[in-house]
């Protein structure tokens, strides 16, 4: 959806502010920003700028293992010596221990991974390395820097991309030959673990196992792939090697005790980067608002492209970043129009994403170099480690998501010496404004977490149907980080539902076989919990377009519903829920859906529970009652009872369906905050007008988290439900009535949970006061979708709002302000 | 919550989704014990109407005895505890009577096929030298069809002639622990043997034994030559059958109708239901199917070899022109020629005829003889009732006259038609060059 408002209109001439500022060239970073410094209608928007200072460069001799072939490239190559954390992580690898490095974009982190590995090489003539990257391009990317290094070195060890584009022969050269593996978690679930014994000679002199970007991995992808890793520690010690693992990381909030989850083992972080950065001005911009009521800003897009003229137009090089591929030809469209306006060489930017062939790429990247390119419009095709070189000046048109990725394009600026810039341009999105509303979040220290859970139980119990193809499981085996007892438990449950069979060996050992005809790991997806995917048939061309998980078909793929798909919108004219196919046709309409989701959640066990604001002197001060949180396992209904059309731009409501599906139930884990009934008949409103409001609180609360978390915001529900007794679980939803207190849910939007709620309930205070903290800082009147969320209006099914002209986001703040919830500075 | 009472929360669909072959009888697991619930009530009905129907398919085998002397006459999991170095195993060993047929074909005659011929059959110079008395059949059954490390072959049927007659033994694993011991036993079936012999078994059989060798830590025999007769009756066979599947060739060539044939794609099922405990009889149309399937092999291998090995004229005219294709391949122009000649006077269609003067003709150029070369491809036209034929058969000509006779006005004439094979621009070039040429020559 983000964005998608903003794409159609062609540039127009509403921006405000002069157009004809005739800038002197080349006026640099500095020149740009005083000027906008000087011009309040521009100024007033930057919630944000900061100098940064540069940092000196620590350096550390070349390591005495170090093959003098190695030293003799990186020398021809103009080293003299490493980087302190590149030479911390050589030793620690070649110690034969696993780490995780965790230093900023460009600071050379590939050379950590990549130097023991050659090492290895350099000594063994057999030697084996497998790397992982998230994405194809990546591995292509890596592929031709890897093939480069091995050639000056001196090696045929040869290294290759295996994925599903790899060809026949090439393949089988992979599997009997080449040193270097490349490909990324799928394959490697698919299509070389349940083939193991064709790849006998790689997984025995398998010495290193290397994780890029590991912080991608995270909620329910990453808890799979920790899995495949704990599969893949078995094979290779099937194959008698034990490989050292090597984990790249984006500065994140844990970056070792993400690496030790997703491998199961203890791991060293090297964090301390040794590379220098130069002086940086970072800003936040925050579009103004056009429509108090609705929160509706200023197109970020347009804002984008008018701060990045004026960049270009001083000669500062400038890197933009789109949120998808619509997006991005969207501002190169927008930029090259104005540059003819503006007399300029539309030429002087392009577009990067993914798709563009490698030749494309390198010719892009020698431009830049040359300087004849002085602006690139990119998706994250380019966040993830490709080198196009650096530029003066990032614009992130739209914030990434994450803190961690935010900074990764951040990093993609900077030369050494110069000073650089990076804009962080916010959208209306309710996670751009909080981050608008509390700008020095993207400086402080990284605080968002890569959650996963490996030991979800529906992740793990497909993971060991996949681990007993590759290898039966003997009695007493554990699996990976796993305990005997637990995985038995496990293999008995497969064994009763006659999945595995189990045997006494002639040996008298007791092995738990596959026994089913399926090939266990093509059932399996990575990137989601279940088995039953549905397809998204496009009816006028009898093609299969997506993909989609069950969960989310109930919201998008329901009938009639508008289901947007590469920024092309279809309607579903047919869902055959029994063959788990959804039937679209092409349209154009000018509304899109949402659905309405009636969710219930019942606590089965509560694991946690404390008061809020916790018993300390100066927080509870003026507070009269006090808010309770609790945690736990607990049911989740949730049900589809209808949708709104909602009109593209004004985000009017335009009308209502109703959908006919059937419940959704799922065990998972939850966070809650009960307030007792007495704070909710002690506020000065009716108790409705206080219900509604907790309502827009849950709302505002799933924000934060989602902001905190570094999670995608659906992985996260948030619903209200009510308990009936101080002692009882809450949970039974009584509508919010007198005799109840209400409770705002927070839960795993996955089967099983993946840990979120755990660290909510862990993080209670910070999100309860970072909450109050972005009701506090919205500029809209009375709740808007980037805080308490919008409106409910009538609609079947769902009550109407009580009081609509009463802004439920004081309301909200009167009930923190009431229990004691201070904001968070 | 503990781990235990999350598992009890876990639903599992019964089966992952079929990926069977489209119409294959999808059949239900069987559980080891009754649990209570109707959804279990239903698999139990499946399972009693599936040991029903090899109940069955036994009597019918049962009363069928003395009309076609059956390979098998079983109602029960025949064989015994195979015991000894390899370790246990379920064994089924028989020697077929030294004149046994298979449909109408002698399984014996494997035996007189000769090295050379079926050498040149397989265009496989490496096994011209065997000596084809030592072979070995080989056929697995395998718990799954799509492959992967852990797919297993739970039986494993080979065959080889003792002393002129052939033996069969299959080795079936009780339970999945008994793998190792039955590889072991193969492996020493292989070092033994001077070449194997299959049906599929270079793509499929073969690799997923390696496969299980190394998993069981099991030492791989050296693979021996291997004579996959899956080619050859795929050359031999396709233009008059379109499907080769061994069935197809067992009937087509052999005259064997296979009656109440257990279909490959229940096989993995049927199995572990035998593994959950099903009965011992739910197996033995498995066991039947395999036995059937390595005796084919053998009598296959005989009769192909013998129609390459001598024409014989009642063969059908597509089969004389395939055996006179690989002949030709294979270097032996003097049978290439007698087959083509044979497709020529079998009868056959427009089709066959211009194959085979096609092929004539090849073999003429390969001599050096372009003018009986010409000759040939000009029956060839005249058989022709394609128009894309006739073009390409008008390319052939046309380049034969103009580089070979140097008759430019002929190949100019040929040249003519050629344009729906060769394409406008090069169709194009070809006539301005011949023109010049024909000029050239008039000036000259």
């Amino acid at each position: 959806m983000r964005g998608s408002d903003d794409l159609l209109e062609p540039f127009s001439e509403e921006f405000p502010g002069e157009r004809d500022v005739p800038w002197e060239r080349p006026l640099g970073v500095s020149g740009v920003v005083d000027g906008w410094e000087g011009r309040s209608k521009i100024w007033r928007n930057v919630a944000l700028h900061e100098r940064l200072a540069p940092t000196e460069a620590r350096f550390a001799p070349f390591p005495e293992t170090l093959s003098p072939r190695i030293v003799g490239v990186l020398q021809k190559r103009g080293l003299s010596q490493l980087y302190s954390h590149q030479a911390e992580a050589y030793e620690l690898a070649t110690a034969g221990r696993d780490a995780v490095i965790a230093t900023p974009t460009a600071s050379g982190k590939s050379l950590c991974y990549n130097l023991p590995v050659l090492n290895a090489l350099c000594a063994d003539r057999q030697a084996r390395a497998l790397y992982l990257f998230p994405t194809k391009a990546l591995s292509r990317d890596q592929e031709t820097a890897l093939r480069a290094l091995l050639t000056e070195v001196g090696l045929d060890h040869g290294a290759i991309t295996y994925d599903g584009d790899t060809p026949g022969d090439a393949r089988r050269a992979a599997r009997e030959r080449t040193g270097l593996l490349l490909t990324n978690p799928d394959m490697l679930h698919t299509g070389i673990l349940p083939h193991h014994a064709n790849w006998a000679r790689f997984f025995a002199n398998l010495r290193y196992v290397i994780i890029d970007e590991v912080h991608s991995y995270r909620g329910v992808f990453g808890s799979h792939l920790s899995n495949v890793m704990r599969r893949l520690q078995r094979v290779a010690r099937f194959h008698g090697s034990n490989p050292v693992f090597l984990l790249a990381s984006a500065t994140i909030g844990n970056p070792q005790e993400h690496a030790s989850r997703m491998i199961g083992r203890e791991v060293s972080l090297v964090n301390e980067s040794g590379a220098p950065t130069g002086p940086r001005r970072v800003m936040v911009y925050n579009p103004p608002i056009v429509n108090a009521e609705l929160g509706i800003r200023q197109s970020y897009i347009k804002v984008a492209v008018r701060l990045t003229i004026d960049l270009m137009r001083a000669g500062v090089s400038t890197l933009v970043f789109g949120q998808s591929r619509n997006n991005v030809e969207v501002m190169l469209k927008y930029l090259r129009d104005r540059m003819v306006r503006l007399k300029m060489d539309p030429n002087l930017v392009h577009g990067y994403r993914g798709g563009y062939l490698p030749e494309t790429r390198r010719e892009i990247e020698q431009r830049l170099r040359d300087g004849k390119l002085l602006g690139v419009v990119a998706t994250n095709a380019l966040e993830l480690g490709i080198d196009i070189g650096s530029l003066d000046a990032v614009v992130c048109a739209g914030y990434p998501g994450t803190v961690a990725s935010l900074w990764q394009r951040f990093g993609r600026g900077g030369r050494r010496g110069g000073e650089s810039l990076a804009i962080l341009v916010a959208s209306s999105m309710p996670l751009d404004q909080y981050i608008a509303q509390d700008a020095h979040y993207v400086l402080g220290a990284p605080i968002e977490h890569a959650r996963i859970d490996p030991d979800n139980v529906e992740v793990l119990i497909q993971h060991l149907k996949c681990a007993s193809f590759e290898l039966p499981f003997e009695q007493g085996d554990g699996f990976g980080d796993v305990p005997p007892d637990v995985v038995n438990d496990a293999l008995g449950f497969l064994t009763s539902h006659q999945v595995l069979h189990q045997v006494t060996h002639p040996s008298g050992k007791t092995m738990f076989h596959w026994a089913s005809d399926a090939y266990p790991a093509n059932h399996v997806s990575l990137r989601s919990i279940g088995w039953d995917n549905f397809v998204v048939v496009d009816q006028d061309h009898d093609r299969t377009i997506a993909e989609m998980d069950w969960r989310s078909t109930h919201t998008m793929l329901h009938e009639q519903a508008i289901y947007q798909h590469e920024g092309e919108q279809y309607q579903v004219e047919r869902l055959d829920f029994d063959n788990h196919k959804a039937f679209v046709r092409k349209v154009k309409p000018d509304y899109f859906t949402n659905a309405m989701t009636y969710v219930r959640v019942s606590v089965l066990e509560q694991e946690e529970k404390a008061v809020l604001p916790e018993a300390s002197g100066e927080l509870v001060a003026g507070a009269l009652e006090k808010l309770e949180a609790g945690a736990g396992e607990v049911s989740v209904i949730e049900k589809v009872v209808g949708y709104k059309k909602i009109k593209f731009h004004t985000h009017e409501n335009v009308g209502y369906g109703e959908v006919h599906l059937p419940d959704m139930q799922m065990h998972t884990t939850a966070f809650w905050v009960t307030v007792p009934e007495s704070v909710v008949t002690a506020q000065r409103w009716d108790r409705p007008t206080v219900v509604d409001a907790l309502r827009g609180l849950g709302h505002a609360m799933h924000t934060v988290a989602s902001v905190g978390l570094m999670i995608d915001p659906r992985d996260l529900g948030h619903t209200l439900g009510d308990r009936s007794e101080p002692d009882e679980a809450p949970g039974k939803s009584h509508g919010g009535g007198p005799g109840f207190d209400p409770t705002i849910f927070l839960y795993d939007r996955v089967p099983g949970g993946v840990g979120l709620s755990a660290r909510l309930f862990q993080e209670r205070e910070s999100v309860l006061r970072r909450t109050r903290h972005l009701l506090q800082g919205c500029a809209c009147d009375i709740g808007c979708p980037a805080c308490v969320g919008p409106v409910i209006g009538a609609a079947p099914g769902i009550e109407p709002t009580p009081n609509p002209e009463l802004s439920r986001k004081q309301v909200a703040l009167d009930l923190l302000e009431y229990v004691g919830i201070t904001t968070a500075h | 919550m503990d781990f235990k009472t999350k598992l009890s929360h876990l639903k599992m669909p019964f089966t992952p989704p079929a990926h069977d072959d489209v119409g294959a009888r999808r059949v239900a697991p069987v559980p080891v014990e009754r649990l209570d619930g109707g959804e279990q009530d239903d698999r139990f009905d499946r399972l009693r109407a599936l040991i029903g129907d090899a109940k069955q398919r036994a009597d019918r085998r049962m009363e069928r005895r003395g009309e076609q002397k059956p390979v098998t006459r079983w109602n029960e999991l025949p064989g015994v505890e195979h015991t000894g170095d390899h370790g246990a195993f379920h064994f089924v060993e028989r020697w077929l009577d030294p004149d046994h047929r298979h449909g109408k074909v002698p399984v014996r005659e494997a035996l007189n096929a000769s090295a050379e011929m079926v050498g040149k059959l397989a265009l496989d110079a490496t096994l011209c030298e065997l000596d084809l008395s030592r072979l070995l059949i080989v056929d697995t059954e395998t718990t799954g069809l799509s492959g992967g490390t852990g797919t297993i072959p739970f039986l494993i049927g080979v065959a080889w002639f003792d002393d002129g007659v052939l033996k069969l033994e299959q080795l079936l694993a009780k339970n999945l622990g008994q793998e190792a011991a039955m590889l072991r036993f193969l492996a020493e079936r292989v070092r033994a043997a001077s070449c194997l012999v299959t049906y599929n078994g270079k793509s499929f059989d073969w690799p997923l034994l390696r496969t299980r060798f190394i998993m069981n830590r099991v030492p791989a025999p050296l693979p021996p030559p291997h004579l996959d007769l899956l080619h050859c009756t795929r050359r031999i066979l396709k233009p008059r059958l379109g499907e080769v599947r061994l069935t197809d060739i067992e009937r087509e060539l052999l005259g064997f109708h296979r009656e109440d044939d257990v279909p490959g794609s229940q096989i993995p099922e049927l199995y572990f239901q035998f593994l959950r405990g099903a009965p011992a009889e739910s197996l033995a149309g498995v066991i039947e199917h395999n036995a059937n399937d390595v005796i084919a092999l053998a009598a296959v291998l005989g009769k192909l070899t013998q129609h390459f090995e001598q024409v014989h004229d009642n063969d059908d005219p597509r089969d004389h022109l395939a055996f006179a294709k690989v002949a030709a391949r294979a270097s032996d122009e003097a049978r290439a020629l007698r087959f083509a000649r044979a497709a020529l006077d079998g009868g056959g269609d427009a089709e066959v005829a211009v194959g085979a003067w096609s092929l004539t003709a090849m073999l003429a150029k390969r001599r050096g003889d372009h003018a009986g070369a010409i000759e040939a491809l000009q029956s060839a036209l005249q058989a022709s009732e394609c128009a894309d034929a006739s073009a390409a058969l008008h390319l052939a000509l046309s380049k034969l006259y103009e580089h070979k006779a140097r008759r430019f006005d002929v190949a100019y004439e040929h040249a003519r038609h050629t344009e729906s094979i060769e394409g406008v621009e090069s169709h194009q070039r070809r006539l301005e060059r011949l023109r010049r040429r024909l000029n050239a020559r008039a000036d000259g």
